[in-house]
């Protein structure tokens, strides 16, 4: 399992230095957005007693250590499936965070786009499940369209990448949101783009990391 | 030329060291994302990382 070992590592220092750069574009742009969004939901809060990290560093905080360890996951993907196939180098690495982005955000937030605090929404669960049943179908999805040979696999493939759209997300039955929606428009152009650069930026690191390493 | 899809299949050996990286990236990632504990400690901890991630909250 020394190769394991290697593949941790690669994907600890990628998924450190992408989850800190995520962190300082949210910072600057989607943090205050969901600040603003919270004044619209103080009042109608629940589990206010509930702790809390505290404004400024503990909650900045928190979010990097999020950010640092789903990149340190998001990039054991991405180096496990590039070492699967002999891969190596950041334009490779690019790739498959393409194909990450497009698996993890991409796909899901077609049904679900990202949210401000304080939309209403369908059930958590059944969102919850959409979404991972989406994903799901989206990697193996890609997996037979682009990477098998075999014409019935990539027609399979492409239904896959649809089926969850034919199903579609589920959605409360009278939508409202709190935070006007000009706010929220703007909250999912921005996260669209720093995810886009996390992944990217996230594939990159990986691959040229893998260069360095040489494997049993 | 080699393609993407003329990469030879995976060797037995490889199998484990890439299936329990695979495992425990999805581990983490869904962990971290979809988690709800009793006293919203983790949700709360995550949550502007799980709305700027678009993954599922509240």
């Amino acid at each position: 399992m020394a190769d394991f070992r290697k593949l941790v590592a690669v994907s600890l220092l990628a998924g450190l230095l992408g989850g800190l750069l995520l962190s300082v574009l949210q910072h600057y742009q989607t943090l205050p957005l969901i600040l603003a969004a919270e004044q619209f939901e103080t009042p109608l809060a629940e589990h206010v007693h509930d702790w809390q990290p505290m404004d400024g560093w503990q909650r900045n905080g928190f979010t990097l250590l999020f950010n640092g360890l789903t990149g340190f996951g998001f990039a054991l993907l991405i180096s496990a499936s590039m070492y699967w196939r002999n891969q190596r180098g950041y334009l490779y690495g690019i790739g498959w965070g393409l194909a990450g982005y497009w698996v993890f955000y991409v796909a899901p937030s077609f049904g679900l786009p990202p949210e401000l605090p304080g939309t209403d929404s369908a059930e958590l669960h059944s969102r919850q499940t959409w979404w991972l049943f989406t994903a799901a179908a989206t990697a193996i999805g890609l997996f037979g369209l682009v990477l098998t040979k075999q014409r019935l696999l990539q027609f399979g493939g492409a239904g896959l990448l649809a089926l969850p759209h034919l199903i579609g997300a589920p959605h409360p039955e009278v939508a409202q949101a709190l935070a006007p929606e000009a706010l929220q428009q703007h909250f999912v152009v921005l996260t669209s783009i720093n995810n886009a650069i996390f992944w990217l930026t996230l594939g990159a690191i990986s691959g040229r990391l893998l260069r360095k390493v040489t494997f049993a | 030329m080699k393609t993407l899809a003329a990469s030879p299949a995976i060797s037995t050996s490889k199998f484990l060291p890439g299936f329990s990286a695979i495992i425990l990236g999805l581990t983490v990632v869904l962990g971290l994302g979809f988690l709800q504990d009793a006293n919203n400690y983790l949700h709360n901890a995550a949550h502007d990382g799980r709305h700027s991630a678009a993954f599922p909250c509240h």
